[in-house]
């Protein structure tokens, strides 16, 4: 085991930890901050329909 | 191996794929008729609309063998598949609309290298020109290569015909009509694949009984996949924990004995999570979550929306700015739609095609069992709309980037724009020819390994130190030239070395263990190579003396100059009305701003 490996071990461990819950919550939480940055010719209202979409997704699925 | 079914299309499905083939000819030749400059071809005289360019970058994205490939991968990883079409797209492409794009229109340039000599210096626009032209001429060859061998497989067509009629097709109406061209066919291309793969998930779903019933026997194939998995680990020894992920580490003899066993965990463990878009750390997948977010989401798709020549191009072509940011906002909503029409597929086949030796067999089988003749025809011609569209548009560039980059800097840098569009021209020819000739060349060493799939991982390489000089170049004021130019040679060491070092004979030779322990842990080389490439850019720039303050007009929050935009601060997303090349009065006017623009910050560079 090279300190290389070593450390990606500990890497890879620390990841498998975190439950598939707070991971979801991570990828949701990024496209709600994504939307209120952001926040018919207005290019807000496509936008904001986008990452609506996006949300109920990886909410859903 | 693909079940072959050359039977299946009738004269029907032929009447229907050649109607295709003729309507989108024809549009080709006739936008050819208006070609006059270099500007026209490269750019198409910056007069595209922007729902054409939304449908052409849907269109460019999804290549032939995706069509196939993504209703596969679903087929044996599940959903998580999607995640390169949702997660992978929309936010980059959105934050692509409102920062980076606007950014470039109004810059003036015709490739993403001119612009990193603007904000860097022509030592980083040779090297990233070179990688570019690299990359996308041998993924022309690539792809004529990958699709023909599926539709050999598929439809039964002879494989060197495929490559040949495909290449001479498309360089046929790319040579004539230049990215106009290029964008119109690609939006007839884009409503042919959705109007095919929608059939088929349409059908596919009246077929299984609908989304309520699929869920439901995709919830009991998992149970059984779980349940096989649990007993196949029981009845298999347990390996040393440094080679019981890798299957083909235990070699070519230890294949019939515990390898197969863990093969077969592995696949119903990658199973289990069908109908999931997250997938552990741990999976055995190409697809686990750290990989999907921070390489995917952060680091590959950005680089790809961003900082993609192919990409980038046809939004430079937009006829105003504000047409540009539309063009990908409109883009990012198609996005939404996609995995649904090329993913679920794959999932319907799990339900209704249970044992199939193989994914990439699921949809072929699944158009052979849900459409009746002529409707075939369709989804054979959504699957050419797919490979023609992002083949016609990596020609396109690749000439773009030869003629501006290339022959207008080192061959004759007064070259006029009507010479310059006999250059595009003859270095479009030059491209096909070289195409069908790597095809071939791949064609022969592929009779020993599948040595293309290595040169498209090789080749991918690069694109994550390209993305974190371009974002360090745009974001922070300090970026030296040289420093980039460095930064992104360790960036491609960095991926090459882990490359190198997760290939078993390497490891092995070093008494190592594998660096990573997922199948094609290319989403990992990205993260670590951007990484590298972003500490190197920043460290050596820190102990480098500043760059000129001309140059600071290419950084975002940086002073414009009159010409370029006006007399505002340029801030993140904010762009003042009068800053708007369209804002001139007539559209006219506003279609000269650019190039204005161009001539101004050319002149300043060469001082």
């Amino acid at each position: 085991m090279t300190p290389l490996h070593r450390w990606g071990e500990l890497l890879r461990e620390t990841l498998q930890a975190i439950p598939l819950g707070a991971v979801r919550a991570l990828f949701v939480t990024t496209l709600v901050f994504l939307l209120i940055w952001i926040l018919d010719e207005n290019l807000k209202t496509g936008a904001v329909l986008a990452v609506a979409i996006q949300i109920v997704i990886y909410l859903v699925l | 191996m693909l079940v072959a079914q050359s039977t299946l299309l009738t004269l029907p499905d032929y009447v229907v794929i050649g109607i295709y083939l003729i309507a989108t000819i024809a549009l080709g030749v006739a936008i050819g008729r208006r070609m006059q400059t270099g500007t026209d071809f490269f750019l198409g005289g910056r007069r595209l609309p922007w729902w054409a360019i939304g449908m052409s970058l849907v269109a460019t994205d999804i290549g032939g063998t995706d069509i196939i490939g993504v209703g596969g991968a679903a087929y044996s990883h599940g959903l998580a598949v999607a995640n390169f079409e949702w997660i992978g797209c929309v936010p980059a492409m959105l934050v692509g609309a409102f920062v980076f794009i606007p950014f470039f229109y109004r810059t003036g340039v015709y490739t993403i290298p001119e612009f990193l000599e603007r904000r860097y210096n022509a030592g980083v626009r040779t090297v990233m020109a070179l990688c570019w032209l690299l990359f996308m001429a041998c993924n022309l060859g690539i792809m004529l290569l990958a699709s023909a061998k599926m539709m050999a497989a598929v439809f039964g067509w002879n494989e060197v015909a495929c490559i040949l009629v495909t290449a001479l097709l498309v360089g046929g109406y790319t040579y004539i009509g230049g990215l106009a061209a290029v964008v119109y066919t690609d939006m007839i291309q884009c409503g042919v694949m959705i109007a095919g793969c929608l059939l088929i998930l349409v059908l596919g779903l009246v077929q299984v009984g609908g989304v309520g019933e699929l869920r439901s026997r995709l919830a009991a194939a998992e149970a059984d996949d779980a349940g096989e998995a649990d007993q196949v680990d029981e009845a298999a020894p347990r390996e040393p924990p440094g080679d019981a992920v890798k299957p083909e580490a235990a070699g070519p003899t230890g294949r019939g004995g515990v390898a197969v066993s863990r093969e077969a965990v592995d696949a119903s463990e990658s199973r289990a999570h069908r109908a999931s878009l997250i997938l552990p750390a741990d999976t055995d997948s190409p697809f686990p979550w750290p990989g999907i977010y921070f390489g995917l989401a952060l680091i590959l798709s950005p680089a790809y929306w961003i900082g993609n020549q192919a990409i980038v191009q046809r939004s430079l072509g937009a006829r105003s700015e504000f047409e540009a940011r539309a063009s990908y906002v409109w883009g990012a909503l198609l996005k939404n739609v996609i995995p649904f029409i090329v993913a679920v597929p794959g999932l319907i086949a799990v339900a209704l095609l249970p044992d199939l030796p193989d994914g990439d067999a699921a949809i072929p089988n699944l158009v052979g069992v849900l459409l009746p003749a002529g409707l075939r025809g369709l989804f054979v011609a959504a699957f050419l709309a797919a490979l023609m569209s992002s083949i016609d548009s990596y020609l396109n560039s690749a000439a773009t980037i030869v003629s501006n980059d290339l022959y207008k800097r080192f061959v004759n840098r007064d070259v006029s724009d009507t010479r310059l569009l006999a250059v595009g021209r003859l270095t479009t020819i030059t491209l096909v020819a070289w195409a069908i000739g790597f095809a071939f060349f791949l064609t022969a060493l592929n009779e020993r390994a599948g040595i293309y799939a290595i040169f498209q991982t090789l080749m991918a390489f690069f694109q994550g130190p390209a993305f974190a000089i371009l974002l360090i170049g745009i974001l922070w004021r300090r970026a030296t030239g040289n420093a980039a130019l460095i930064a992104l040679l360790c960036g491609i060491a960095t991926s090459i070395a882990l490359y190198a070092l997760n290939q078993p004979a390497v490891y092995r030779a070093l008494g190592w263990a594998p660096l990573f322990k997922i199948q094609e842990p290319f989403l990992y080389f990205s993260i670590w190579a951007f990484l590298v490439s972003a500490v190197v850019l920043v460290g050596l720039s820190l102990v480098s003396r500043p760059i000129h303050p001309a140059q600071l007009r290419y950084v975002v929050g940086g002073r414009m100059d009159a010409e370029d935009s006006g007399k505002a601060r340029c801030k993140v997303g904010a762009v003042p009305e009068e800053e708007q090349p369209g804002d001139a009065g007539t559209g006219k006017a506003g279609l000269a701003a650019p190039g204005s623009v161009r001539q101004t910050g050319q002149g300043e560079d060469s001082a």
